[in-house]
């Protein structure tokens, strides 16, 4: 079954067409990956699927509902959470604080708020932070507490907006592992990422956009031979022929 | 012996000091200032349900204050309604128009949502100044209401002697300061506090920020508006100026920033400290120097915002955790999670 269905998407900012008749699916338990050089709509698309922009044209399905312009904390509730590029801590808080706000759309108990809270830091072995104002973490710490935060809301899908910049070859590694471990506790995901080396570890399957329009799909192995793709990236000079 | 043992028996204390004191300090000029000092207090910590957990800065919370005093002033003075029965009322009238200000206004940033608050205040002080009557009910404009001390009594709010007025305020402060400490450590405490500071990352964590906002605006508009019957009550003398001045919510502002907003400690303290800068100076320099305070106010505001941004409650919170430690001679255990809320 399809968790995540998007049927021609289109996404206007005035005359710009950052989105174009965008279609892609995802399936229940898969990794989906989607690439593009810099400006080609990733995040706007992200953005559409997690209610913070209304589409402008086409269909967005979450577990079979339609989702157009639902508002973010309610498809949070339903079980859609997403992480942001820019890291958007609540930076005068404790680590443990951040977690227990996301850990408040599951229930209304403080003290089971902060449990749920605990036991995420543990399964991204964050634990020892808890009490760490947010302002203080290094980068690679913030970008797991936007994890540790979309994770808190219990999510059926998770949308990883660039997780991976910034962070150390070690610090990705670890990062490609957490988020392999959640898939295996049945959570959909779908990363944006423009680090290749992880996104083809982890994508099942992988989709390529530029100037907002799909341009491949497929494997990791099928997406990195198209010729469409290496001429997005690298310049028509680079395709061999 | 905990931290936690010292820290409660030291609230009980400052509990039991506090309603010690009429017992000990007997002059009416004192109480009076002591009353007065509580309700600023009382109104600040209001204020900080939205001012402080919230992340915005309402500057027109007078206005509420004047809707709770007016409110039970008319129904007691036209109808023969107990104030106590006008205190509420005159809160839920006010929890009404703190939405109905809310619902516009946050949907503005910064020093717009301050700048648009400044004006709804305003217009209601206005609006009280210029008309003499309200359908029925008759407010008398720029002359306001006189409370005639005829009926003293508990069911009538009026007393001789400044005692009763000093515990009622008291035990109305201490009310509201447990509520905001049982807001804070809630659902909405976590919500207002999330989507105060970073909303994007709120909304897409399940938090509805307009509407968590919004209930606060009520509840704060509704704790301010009780202070206002209390004012009416304790001076038996309001006015659209004396209720609903622009210097009133200037004033709320500056002790909880000053104090250090969005903590259940920085209302209290500002108040403790600003309330005799501001008294003394009126009694002293009123005649030569008058707004002296405000002046004094202005100043230390700006080195509190330059030397701690989160108000004076901080460095204190740290010297009193300090001086824990020291008692309790053991290494500091972390930071305790309430520095940070």
């Amino acid at each position: 079954m399809n968790i995540l269905e998007i049927n021609n998407l289109v996404k206007d900012f005035g005359g710009l067409r950052a989105v174009d008749t965008l279609s892609l699916s995802i399936k229940e338990g898969e990794i989906l990956g989607m690439i593009g050089p810099n400006g080609a709509g990733k995040s706007t698309a992200f953005n559409c699927i997690a209610g913070v922009y209304s589409p402008t044209k086409g269909d967005i399905f979450f577990a079979g509902k339609k989702i157009n312009g639902v508002k973010p904390w309610n498809l949070c509730k339903g079980g859609l959470a997403r992480t942001f590029q820019i890291v958007k801590p609540f930076r005068s808080k404790s680590v443990l604080y951040n977690v227990m706000v996301a850990s408040f759309a599951t229930t209304d108990k403080t003290a089971a708020a902060e449990e749920k809270a605990l036991e995420v830091l543990k399964t991204l072995s964050f634990e020892h932070k808890k009490d760490e104002r947010a302002g203080n973490l290094t980068i690679a710490e913030l970008k797991r507490l936007e994890v540790a935060r979309a994770l808190a809301t219990e999510p059926k899908l998770l949308l990883f907006d660039e997780v991976m910049a910034g962070l150390r070859p070690a610090e990705v590694d670890e990062m490609v592992q957490i988020i392999k471990n959640l898939r295996d506790r049945g959570i959909t995901i779908f990363v944006i990422e423009h680090i290749m080396r992880a996104i083809m570890a982890l994508s099942d399957r992988i989709v390529v956009i530029h100037f907002g329009k799909k341009i491949a799909e497929g494997t990791p192995q099928e997406v990195a031979s198209n010729e469409n793709v290496i001429k997005a990236y690298l310049g028509d000079e680079y395709v061999v022929s | 012996m905990t931290r936690k043992t010292i820290n409660t028996s030291a609230l009980i204390l400052l509990g039991v000091v506090a309603f010690g004191i009429p017992l000990v300090l007997r002059s009416p000029t004192y109480l009076h200032i002591i009353c007065l000092l509580f309700f600023y207090a009382y109104l600040t910590t209001s204020w900080n349900l939205v001012g402080g957990f919230a992340g915005v800065l309402p500057l027109g919370h007078s206005a509420f204050v004047g809707i709770g005093a007016y409110t039970s002033t008319v129904l007691s003075l036209q109808y023969g309604v107990s104030p106590w029965l006008g205190m509420i009322v005159g809160g839920f009238l006010a929890g009404i128009v703190g939405i109905l200000i809310g619902l516009p206004t946050f949907k503005m940033r910064g020093a717009y949502f301050a700048l648009a608050t400044i004006a709804f205040g305003e217009g209601i002080r206005v609006m009280f100044e210029n008309i003499e009557t309200l359908g029925p009910l008759n407010i008398r404009g720029p002359r306001g209401l006189e409370i005639p001390p005829t009926h003293t009594g508990f069911v009538n709010f009026m007393f001789n002697t400044k005692e009763p007025y000093y515990y009622i305020i008291l035990v109305m402060l201490i009310g509201v300061i447990a509520f905001t400490y049982f807001i804070s450590r809630s659902k909405l405490g976590y919500f207002l506090n999330a989507g105060g500071e970073e909303p994007e990352a709120a909304m897409s964590l399940g938090v509805n920020v307009a509407r968590a906002k919004l209930i606060a605006m009520a509840m704060s508009s509704f704790l301010t508006a009780l202070a206002g019957t209390f004012y009416a009550q304790f001076t038996l003398y309001i006015y659209p100026k004396s209720v609903m001045s622009l210097d009133l919510s200037f004033e709320i502002a500056f002790i909880a920033l000053i104090g250090g907003r969005g903590s259940i400690a920085g209302p209290i303290l500002g108040a403790l400290l600003l309330r005799p800068v501001s008294d003394f100076s009126r009694i002293y320099f009123g005649s030569s120097l008058p707004g002296l305070h405000l002046i004094i106010f202005g100043t230390v505001l700006i080195l509190v915002m330059i030397f701690q941004p989160r108000g004076l409650q901080e460095p204190l919170l740290k010297v009193y955790n300090k001086l824990l430690d020291r008692i309790l001679q053991q290494a500091p255990q972390g930071k305790a999670g309430h520095e940070y809320s």
